[in-house]
């Protein structure tokens, strides 16, 4: 610490924080009592203000260009990175998706045995369900087939009795022609006789 | 003060969702004190105002590691004397900053008036010396936010002020009586 200009004096050391306003307030206090009933003291605070307030005579200069900032996402604050976790919408939905990554990989790895019996079952079950499908399918296409054929058949029986019919009606006409002929012949025939 | 202080907190949490012209409010506000610190370090506006940019730009980048938001004074500050003391060893890496980065030429016995006087014994204390006085006389930090910007204990600041003080006072003194006349 450098001299003072009153080293008699034991409180000389406490004037520059009395005149930088360094002291709490009872102890500024305390230093006006003091510089009161001490002239060395006064004088010496009278000589630092003096060269404060020389020193105060260099005034501030305004400053040449405005400072001023525009929002570039180059400059922008630097993050810690749980906050830059939290303000980042991609950031945060990729968390998500690999904690459900993860998620589901530990799920799989300790509930391995029973997702096997579940599959294994889904696989008995599925060869049941083909079997009843199948037979079902097979059912229903003989089923189909046998209608078809009943179908068919009286559709064929129906045309034979058709013809049938149709035939006995030539053969009656037919018949009835013949006995009609056989009469104009007979007639004919007597007719010549008589003439 | 306070009130000044809250407006300051305002801000930084303005700035720190995002808010630019929040920031942009902090520079208007410090900017002249900031440039002038440097200025009075430097003894070139150039470098000054450029070395002003560099801080507010630091300092927007760093504002979410601004603990105590009433204490952006000092923290502002430090991030202006630590790019002082960069831009002299970028500059001058052969030299220690304390010894050349701030000389101007001022020979003593060359003051005319008062204003000179006080630029010649500024420009004869050591930068230490120097910056503690412009911390203290014209920025008028505490001790405790000056340890701060400075980075070393209050009783090392309390050294260099009053080491300064002792040399000024012997220095202006004449100056003071002819100012007095």
């Amino acid at each position: 610490m450098s001299t003072s200009d009153n080293p008699a004096c034991e409180r000389a050391d406490l004037i520059r924080d009395y005149a930088f306003d360094e002291l709490t307030p009872a102890e500024r206090q305390s230093m006006e009592q003091h510089f009161a009933s001490c002239s060395g003291c006064a004088a010496e605070l009278d000589r630092l203000r003096l060269t404060t307030a020389a020193l105060r005579v260099l005034p501030d200069v305004e400053v040449p260009r405005r400072i001023a900032f525009v929002s570039d996402k180059v400059l922008e604050p630097k993050q810690g990175w749980w906050r830059a976790f939290w303000n980042s919408g991609p950031r945060l939905g990729f968390a998500s998706a690999c904690v459900l990554a993860g998620g589901l990989i530990f799920a799989s790895a300790h509930r391995q045995p029973e997702v096997r019996t579940i599959v294994q079952t889904a696989s008995a079950s599925q060869a049941r369900i083909d079997a009843a499908v199948s037979k079902a399918v097979s059912e229903a296409v003989e089923k189909t087939h046998a209608d078809d054929a009943r179908l068919t058949q009286a559709a064929l029986d129906a045309v034979d009795a058709k013809y049938e019919a149709k035939q006995q009606e030539l053969l009656v006409n037919l018949q009835q022609s013949y006995e009609y002929m056989q009469k104009q012949t007979q007639r004919i025939v007597r007719s010549a006789y008589v003439q | 003060m306070i009130f000044r202080a809250v407006e300051d907190a305002d801000l930084i949490a303005r700035t720190r969702k995002g808010e630019i012209e929040g920031f942009n409010l902090l520079v208007s506000r410090w900017e002249k004190r900031v440039f002038n610190y440097l200025l009075r370090l430097t003894g070139d506006p150039d470098d000054s105002m450029d070395l002003s940019q560099d801080v507010f730009l630091k300092a927007y980048q760093n504002i979410r590691k601004l603990d105590d938001t009433a204490r952006f004074g000092p923290w502002l500050f430090r991030i202006a004397h630590n790019e002082a003391y960069s831009a002299f060893r970028k500059k001058r890496p052969e030299t220690a900053p304390e010894e050349n980065f701030f000389e101007r030429q001022t020979a003593p016995g060359m003051a005319i008036d008062l204003s000179l006087a006080v630029r010649g014994a500024l420009d004869r204390l050591s930068p230490e010396q120097r910056e503690a006085v412009v911390l203290k006389v014209y920025e008028g930090f505490k001790f405790e936010e000056m340890a701060d910007i400075l980075e070393c204990p209050v009783s090392t600041v309390k050294s260099r002020l009053y080491t300064a003080l002792d040399l000024l006072k012997t220095e202006l003194a004449p100056a003071n009586a002819r100012g007095g006349r």
